[in-house]
């Protein structure tokens, strides 16, 4: 009677199993195509990605060698330093130089850690980071390589990606934002650490401000004005 | 445990069984982090992109201006023109224009014993994101109660008014925007306008938008000197 028992338990333990394998060969096989077919796609993307950094890197160096051509031009040419100054003050202040100097770098990490509730940044959060630099004297700011000019809009498309100068920001390595600003270094970082960095640490996020000689790079965007004589 | 041979065989087999079945289960859940990588793929791919984009714009304006130079043309000329168009864009420049005049005001009937008065004014955040949502609806120029908007213009609240440009700002503040209305409108519409329209609606707070038939005027910003920052030279770095 015991052995009959067993045997119908056993039989229904390896029916069971059976079904199981079953089920799971086939959602492997399913599996397997989607890793496939995924695979297949990232190679693309990645093949699309270094095309386009072999292509930008052969732009900057023709970028750069026709920059040297034109200032010797200019040089030669004898465009008045005064005019050629007032041209690098303008071009500092719609964006389109890049620009180094003393400054500031900002890094915050708002990715998840153990033990530790973390807020992720938001857009709001952001604006009002670089408004505080704007208050605190910056002559320039970038925001994960983005340089932040009048006209830059930080928004959310989706619910994580944020533009800036509708280029997402999202970093594929390091700390996820890093914030660059020239200008009295003491005067940004009091007011950063001051205004916003004690918000942010409160929030979960690790937030880091060294003082350091900075680059910033240009805007890379059109201008919204238009040309009033233009067509 | 008294089993006999045969099932203690059986039990290792369904166990080696099992097991092969949970790891191929964990693995099968593990595959999605592949397209996360996609997706920061894709980002770098748009960044570099309109960067390529860029330089190649900056290309041809400089092989421009170079023939130019090289044609023999006046020097100062080129370099004129290149002054006009930078001026324009840092917005030393009245520009004129169809746009949009937002109107924003402390609600008239606060009340100050109210332990939540903060509710029933305008703050800083909220000219600060109007101001950011008028600039991704395509915005030629903004002014903030005829203070312009420029690379460097704060709107910081100190207290009892708000300091935009350095200069002090009291309610009601009017920002006006040129640009394309349609664009303006709609941007409004998608991000922040509705929730205004709230607190409109249960605090009194003043909320009116008004598409003028006369163009709108923004005011040229002043230049400012640079004490810290000094534009990087190509040539120097080789």
């Amino acid at each position: 009677m015991r052995k009959v028992k067993l045997s119908i338990a056993i039989a229904f333990v390896a029916l069971v199993l059976g079904f199981l394998i079953t089920l799971q060969m086939q959602t492997q096989k399913n599996v397997d195509e989607l890793e496939r077919i995924q695979a297949q796609r990232a190679a693309s993307i990645s093949n699309f990605l270094a095309e386009a950094q072999k292509e930008n890197e052969e732009l900057k160096a023709q970028h750069q060698a026709l920059t040297v051509q034109l200032e010797e031009a200019r040089a030669q040419s004898g465009t008045s330093p005064a005019l050629q100054a007032e041209l690098d003050l303008y071009r500092m202040m719609d964006g389109t130089v890049a620009v180094q100097g003393p400054g500031i770098v900002i890094t915050i990490d708002d990715r998840a850690q153990e033990h530790k509730l973390v807020l992720p940044l938001s857009d709001e959060n952001l604006l009002s980071i670089i408004n505080t630099l704007r208050w605190a004297g910056a002559e320039a700011i970038s925001v994960n390589g983005q340089r932040i000019v009048a006209s830059t809009a930080v928004v959310l498309s989706g619910t994580s990606t944020k533009l800036v100068n509708q280029v997402p920001i999202t970093r594929t390595e390091g700390v996820p934002y890093e914030i660059l600003a020239i200008g009295d270094q003491d005067q940004l970082l009091n007011y950063f650490n001051t205004i916003e960095g004690t918000s942010l640490k409160q929030m979960g996020m690790t937030v880091n401000v060294t003082r350091k000689t900075v680059q910033i790079p240009s805007y890379k965007g059109t201008s919204p004005v238009k040309d009033p004589n233009a067509q | 445990m008294n089993l006999p041979k045969q099932g203690k065989v059986m039990l290792t087999v369904a166990g080696l069984i099992l097991g092969f079945l949970f790891i191929s289960l964990i693995r099968s859940a593990d595959t999605d982090s592949t397209t996360t990588r996609t997706d920061t793929t894709v980002a770098s791919l748009i960044q570099i992109g309109q960067e390529n984009d860029q330089l190649r714009q900056d290309i041809v304006q400089l092989q421009e201006e170079l023939a130019k130079f090289q044609e023999g043309q006046n020097a100062s000329k080129v370099v004129l023109e290149q002054l006009e168009k930078a001026k324009r864009n840092a917005g030393l420049t009245k520009v004129t224009g169809p746009g949009v005049r937002i109107t924003l005001d402390d609600s008239p009937d606060r009340d100050i014993e109210d332990e939540d008065i903060g509710l029933y004014v305008i703050h800083e955040e909220y000219i600060r994101r109007i101001v950011n949502i008028l600039w991704h609806g395509g915005a030629e120029a903004i002014a903030v109660n005829g203070q312009r908007i420029m690379a460097n213009t704060e709107i910081y609240c100190s207290g009892a008014f708000i300091q935009i440009g350095q200069t002090r700002q009291m309610p009601p503040y009017v920002i006006e925007a040129v640009g394309d209305v349609s664009y303006l409108q709609s941007a409004l519409n998608f991000y922040f306008w509705d929730r205004l329209g709230e607190y409109q609606k249960q605090y009194g707070i003043v909320r009116t938008l008004e598409i003028p038939t006369e163009p709108i005027v923004i005011p040229a910003g002043k230049p400012y000197q640079f004490r810290h920052a000094e534009p990087v030279k190509e040539a120097a770095k080789t």
